[in-house]
């Protein structure tokens, strides 16, 4: 068995008042910023149907909470 | 003289060793003697041709309510089960300050789908502390309870209405591993904390606002006393499943403490998924991190009526919110009004093979009776309506005393469930005990694992099975002096007949305080109960009132703890 992890799908925990903007910025800094907020919000869309639905709402601009998976690359084939 | 004297049983130790004939006495609420017993007991239990094993442990419960009102967990005990931990997923019933107390409340019926009446008639709120709460379970306690302290309920008390809806600062988390390590000196078993759970406002429970640091923080605290870490992750996601249990095991690894994750199911639809999450589990085992996932033996069945909210309708919103914030005459007139129920039709009709399915399986009215038992399918046809249609109907006919199951929705792959059990990093649990009374009986998983899986399918040994729910479970939890059959080890012990034991029919019971029902099912094929040396159930006698439940792991005497260091 071994004893190193294979890779996995990359994801982050947020930072303190951390936004899809923020997200953004710091872990896709080559990619112009509506792209990547519009990237990140497809990776991770149990975040984003938060807000989208209604249903568990933190803020109306922000459903991120601070316990929150993000996702900052697509599901692995 | 022993105290008790069990003879000629079938002894599976709870090692896994293969069974051996022998007989076992009782001293002091402790096993004295196993093998030839020639003394007499003051009482003697004859187990010819039945396994005489320890007691079972349910690591995954909620049984913090009927706690206060039921100290035998019924009918949990009498399905073998000697020890039960409670305040899974976030939430326990201590510490609570009194003006918390209606929250709480609302996360347990929203959560865990207690009755509101229940906790209204059933309840004397008189503690606020985690030991008086103890306490206050402990007399008449027949069952042994491992207590979890939910993060959602220290959140509240520490931060207030503001646990639900930010993270903490310094000074509060410091303020929470305070109140922890009390828990813990108290005789807490551990933390539980939730990543998935909606309150009863269907907003995040104040758990999923704490951050990395906080819930690092309360690790910490975990670590001083080698206690466990319970989640409940997203476990509709494989990629998320493996995020979380990536995050409990650098917990695990860097502070030395046992963490488990629960329910993983596996179903049609998901499993390479499942394969997936239990490749990543061996490899953090094998990097050294105790990650276990908790797997659960029954099939998923849900039972329903309109009257309360079901899971089975949490992705139709509509429906939803007609159940869970309607009275019974606005659900009725939901369902009544022609322009209301064509919505609600609508929202639902996409799921037509669903309805199909689903069996009626009580009415309160002779009329109706001609169609329990039959599928929805079925009673729409006799009616000449859509199964949905039938659904609605017969529950507005009924004024909401119509009782549906959709049987096997999930988990229910013989093989590939039989072979998660058998996983030797698997941990056998996730029962809910206690929980979503009116959805699914949640006793006799022990029953159905020697019934369907050994006895049944031959997917595990009587042994293997034994050993899953009694010693692994007790080494898994840090429970000592308990989970074997041992000379010098607290006498906890099921007997049982192989040949017959399993779970039972489900019924439908009103036993639950003011007025309410459940769903249960009763013990089949086990003979005799003892926890803590005496009988507390047997088949014979029913509940006694030999009450010997404690409360594990003890509490910290502190002058002990001093001479220790």
């Amino acid at each position: 068995m071994a004893a190193t992890l294979s890779p996995v799908r990359k994801s982050i925990l947020p930072h303190n008042g951390d936004s899809w903007q923020s997200i953004a910025k710091r872990e896709l800094p080559g990619t112009a910023e509506g792209d990547a907020v519009a990237m990140l919000q497809s990776w991770n869309l149990h975040v984003f149907m938060r807000s989208a639905g209604g249903v568990g709402r933190l803020r109306s601009d922000n459903p991120i909470l601070p316990s929150d998976v993000i996702f900052v690359e697509p599901p692995h084939a | 003289m022993y105290d008790l004297v069990i003879r000629n049983g079938r002894v599976v130790d709870g090692s896994g060793m293969p069974a051996f004939n022998a007989d076992i006495a009782v001293q002091d609420g402790r096993i004295a003697k196993i093998g030839r017993v020639a003394e007499s007991g003051r009482r003697e239990i004859d187990a010819t041709a039945k396994v005489v094993a320890p007691g079972f442990i349910d690591p995954h419960t909620h049984f913090d309510a009927q706690l206060l009102w039921d100290g035998y967990a019924k009918p949990a005990l009498s399905h073998g089960v000697t020890t039960v931990v409670a305040g899974n997923c976030s939430l326990s019933l201590a510490p609570l300050k009194a003006e918390h107390r209606m929250k709480l409340v609302g996360m347990f019926n929203q959560i865990e789908e207690m009755p509101l009446k229940a906790f209204k008639e059933g309840v004397v709120w008189d503690w606020e502390s985690f030991p008086e709460y103890l306490a206050r379970i402990q007399k008449g306690l027949a069952i042994n309870v491992g207590q979890l302290v939910g993060h959602s309920v220290l959140r509240l008390w520490v931060m207030g209405e503001a646990a639900m809806e930010r993270t903490a600062n310094p000074q509060e988390i410091a303020e929470m591993q305070k109140l922890l390590r009390e828990c813990l000196d108290a005789g807490a078993i551990g933390l539980s904390t939730s990543y998935v759970d909606m309150d009863e406002t269907l907003k995040p429970v104040p758990s999923r606002y704490a951050d990395a640091d906080e819930v690092d923080a309360l690790a910490s605290v975990l670590s001083e006393y080698g206690r466990i870490l319970q989640i409940v992750p997203e476990f509709y996601d494989p990629d998320l499943t493996i995020a979380r249990l990536d995050q409990l095991a650098e917990l695990s690894i860097k502070y030395a403490i046992p963490t488990t994750f629960s329910p993983l199911f596996v179903s049609a639809d998901n499993v390479g998924a499942v394969e997936r999450v239990m490749a990543r589990v061996d490899e953090q085992f094998a990097r050294g991190a105790r990650v276990w996932p908790q797997v659960q033996t029954r099939p998923i069945d849900i039972s329903f009526s309109f009257a309360v909210p079901s899971l089975l309708f949490i992705r139709l919103p509509g429906w939803y919110n007609v159940m869970r914030f309607g009275t019974l005459d606005e659900i009725i007139e939901a369902f009544s009004n022609p322009e209301s129920r064509a919505k609600l039709v609508a929202e639902a009709s996409s799921q037509m093979a669903l309805w199909s399915f689903l069996r009626l399986r009580h009415v309160a009215s002779e009329a109706n009776q001609q169609y329990v038992g039959k599928t929805l399918a079925e009673i729409g046809e006799m009616r000449g309506v859509s199964p949905l249609d039938a659904m609605i109907d017969v529950s507005v006919e009924e004024r909401l005393d119509a009782h549906f199951i959709a049987e096997n929705m999930g988990h229910n792959l013989d093989d590939k469930v039989g072979g998660l059990l058998k996983h030797p990093r698997v941990h056998i649990g996730a029962s809910d005990g206690g929980a979503h009374i009116l959805s699914f009986s949640t006793y006799g998983d022990t029953g159905y694992l020697f019934g369907h899986f050994v006895r049944n399918q031959g997917l595990l040994t009587l042994e293997e099975s034994v050993k899953k729910i009694t010693s692994d479970t007790a080494a898994i939890w840090g429970i000592p002096d308990r989970g074997l059959l041992q000379k010098g080890l607290v006498a906890d012990i099921v007997v049982f007949d192989a040949d017959a034991i399993d779970r039972g029919v489900e019924v439908y019971v009103q036993d639950v305080p003011g007025d309410g029902s459940r769903y249960i099912r009763d013990a089949h094929g086990v003979d005799t109960v003892i926890v803590g040396g005496g009988v507390a159930w047997s088949a014979a006698e029913g509940y006694t009132s030999d009450a010997r439940g404690a409360i594990l792991p003890p509490a910290i005497d502190p002058v002990l703890e001093r001479i220790a260091a």
